[in-house]
């Protein structure tokens, strides 16, 4: 008699089955992958901001899945209302990925414009700066910390660096200092060089009022980040709050320029990317994996390391000119030695602040 | 075989057609095909159908005016940073209680009547001298003179000026060699309305020189031969029939200047923004689309006001081609 070779069928069933249970199983992933878009376009700030980005996170994102990476230069506040438009009237949104400040991009949250990014894989293991606060999972991961020094020409400070944000109503300086054209970076520094606390803010900002008229008498100029390198290079200005990015890049241009964190401190904030609702379900996929790109190791080594700013991801080497650097926090007491104010307070009285420093400025 | 008359004539008629080039014919059976569609009657209104097109795209606008005043009439609720349903005259309020709008309106419409008057002033003798120059290469030279700032867009002027008026720039360069301190020529008032002058100026020549072609020499000549002086003679003849073209420049200046954005933002240093930067502040940097149209609003009906204005004191029919009224 022979053996009917009943296992040798079995086995062969059981590995046809197998093949086609993981080809089920992949099918999901493979057709995203063949669903590639041809590009994302990612909003991004220009200058050495955009230089890093590219360097860092798209160049690299671009040879790993072959989707190339375009850049949406739209100012920030002026591309969110083109997101909430489109998410509104269901049209496709007019980018993949937004690069924001984190304040904005908690404003989209609120508005419920962004899509959850809390099943990225790299999101494990990231310094707790990353988790947005105030909102529920992660409708914006945060990717960097930065810092808004008082940035200063050595040329007009023989006696070394400005030691305390005072340096702005100093008469000597009058129409050569600067600031953002709306207070950001700075107001609940004006707080604490107009006499007040931290315990006054956001309740009571009438100390940082007060400071910012005294400092409208010295005929400051205002502007965005642009504005501050080529200020600093025509000449035009001797002292400015600035991100330490635009500071750094000056200086990496050859103009003479130089940062300090005063003894009042200096606000420290973070930026981070979210991606939109309403994007086709392939480009939301391949957006998201741009975040998580930017996220990991490599990316946020080189990207943080050209803007020369602390990234979320833990343990890396900062740029060897920032070793040491107050402007570069990397443990809990340089944080500490920094102004924080959380999210949600921002969200919530910027538009307030905003108007008061308008209100004297353009008085 | 002969055909008789009425036929042979029709025969004839039927060659000569046959004879007709092949476009002609094309030509006729459209001509038919349009009285078909357009009889002769229609005629009167073929005027009305050209308008269609501008009437449309106004009409568009109407609608967009339409929207921003929905959105005016709607507070922002910052919790979730969407414009809540009820209406309210809230965002107008905003507009009265804060003394900064008022002081940023106020200093538009300053910059915009300084820079109308300055501009006509230098645009009408250079409108008349381009007509009336009789040297053909002199006429093309201010003629390229005028047309090439429009080559050059507005921001790209504002930034040439940055580089001529910086602290480091070509005139504070000249004043260093006579030992002069550098000035302070940028980012303030005046240096924006001069901005603004430049580039206003091409705008107001290209329109006050059909009203200047219009007037004929003889009729100058007729004034001086009369006895009058070339200032009596400017006075009372030139301006005057010149008002159409001034008016419609003085006009088209001030709006303008009224709703300009870049050159206060570039030449202002932050601190001389015009009403556009309040609107745009509102809209994009404080996300409050109610606030951004009702302050929208405020300036169209601000601008509706002041050209009415003008037109009721100049004469609605002064902007007719040659005058009169």
């Amino acid at each position: 008699m022979t053996r009917k070779p009943i296992f040798l069928t079995s086995r062969r069933t059981v590995l046809k089955t197998g093949a086609a249970a993981a080809g089920m199983l992949a099918m999901p992933a493979i057709l995203k992958a063949q669903d590639k878009p041809g590009e994302i376009i990612v909003r991004a700030w220009g200058g050495a901001w955009g230089d890093a980005l590219r360097e860092g996170v798209a160049d690299p994102f671009t040879a790993a899945t072959g989707i190339n990476v375009r850049f949406d230069f739209t100012e920030d506040n002026e591309i969110k209302p083109k997101i909430w438009s489109a998410v509104d009237q269901g049209r496709v949104p007019p980018i993949h990925v937004n690069w924001d400040t984190t304040t904005n991009a908690t404003i989209s949250a609120l508005r419920g414009v962004t899509v959850d990014l809390s099943d990225l894989s790299n999101l494990d293991g990231l310094l707790p700066l990353a988790k947005p606060a105030g909102l529920d999972g992660y409708p914006l991961v945060n990717t960097y910390a930065y810092v808004y020094v008082c940035a200063y020409r050595k040329e007009a400070f023989p006696d070394g660096p400005p030691k305390s944000w005072n340096v702005l109503i100093d008469p000597k300086f009058k129409g050569r200092i600067a600031l953002y054209d709306d207070g950001i970076g700075f107001n609940p520094i004006a707080v604490l060089a107009g006499g007040g606390t931290l315990a006054d803010i956001p309740d009571n900002m009438e100390p940082g009022y007060a400071f910012y008229r005294k400092v409208r008498d010295n005929n400051p100029l205002l502007g965005e980040d642009p504005d501050f390198t080529s200020w600093f290079q025509n000449g035009e200005i001797d002292v400015a709050c600035t991100i330490s990015v635009n500071a750094r890049e000056a200086k990496q241009n050859g103009i003479d320029v130089e940062w300090t964190i005063p003894e009042e401190g200096c606000k420290v904030d973070t930026d981070g990317l979210w991606v939109p609702r309403g994007l086709p379900a392939n480009e939301e996929h391949w957006a998201k994996e741009f975040v998580n790109f930017a996220l990991s190791r490599d990316a946020q080594q080189k990207w943080c390391s050209l803007l020369g700013l602390p990234p979320v991801y833990p343990g890396l080497e900062p740029p060897a000119d920032l070793v040491g650097d107050p402007a570069y926090p990397t443990t809990e007491a340089d944080f500490a030695r920094l102004i924080s104010i959380p999210s949600p307070i921002l969200v919530e009285n910027q538009p307030i602040w905003f108007s008061r420093f308008n209100e004297i400025f353009q008085g | 075989m002969l055909l008789p008359g009425a036929t042979r004539r029709e025969f004839m008629k039927r060659e000569q057609e046959n004879r007709l080039p092949l476009s002609w014919k094309l030509l006729d059976g459209m001509e038919r095909v349009v009285a078909f569609v357009w009889p002769s009657r229609f005629r009167h209104a073929v005027g009305w159908w050209f308008l269609l097109p501008a009437l449309a795209l106004v009409g568009i606008l109407l609608i967009g005016l339409g929207y921003m005043v929905q959105y005016s009439l709607h507070e922002l609720d910052i919790s979730t940073y969407r414009l809540r349903a009820d209406y309210s005259l809230a965002n107008f309020a905003t507009f009265l209680e804060r003394p900064v709008y008022m002081r940023v309106l106020v200093r538009t419409l300053l910059a915009s009547v300084i820079v109308t008057g300055v501009t006509m002033v230098l645009a009408f003798p250079y409108a008349y001298q381009l007509v009336r120059v009789r040297s053909a290469a002199m006429r093309k030279f201010l003629l390229i003179a005028l047309f090439l700032p429009f080559f050059i867009g507005q921001v790209v002027r504002a930034y040439g000026w940055l580089i001529i008026l910086g602290r480091e720039g070509l005139v504070n360069g000249i004043l260093g060699q006579f030992g002069i301190a550098p000035l302070n020529l940028l980012f303030n008032y005046p240096s924006v309305v001069f901005g603004l002058i430049q580039y206003m100026l091409p705008f107001a020549v290209l329109l006050i020189i059909p009203a200047v072609a219009a007037i004929s020499e003889d009729v100058e000549l007729a004034s001086e031969g009369l006895g009058a002086n070339w200032w009596a003679t400017f006075r009372h003849v030139l301006l005057p029939m010149a008002r159409p073209g001034l008016v419609g420049a003085g006009i088209v200046v001030f709006t303008l200047t009224m709703t300009d954005f870049a050159m206060p933002e570039i030449m202002g240093g932050g601190k001389n923004d015009f009403f556009a930067s309040a609107i745009y502040d509102g809209f994009f940097q404080l996300s409050n689309p109610g606030l951004g149209a009702a302050l929208s609003i405020i300036l169209v009906v601000v601008g509706s006001v002041i050209v009415s204005g003008a037109f009721f004191l100049a004469g609605a029919a002064s902007l007719k081609a040659r005058g009169g009224g």
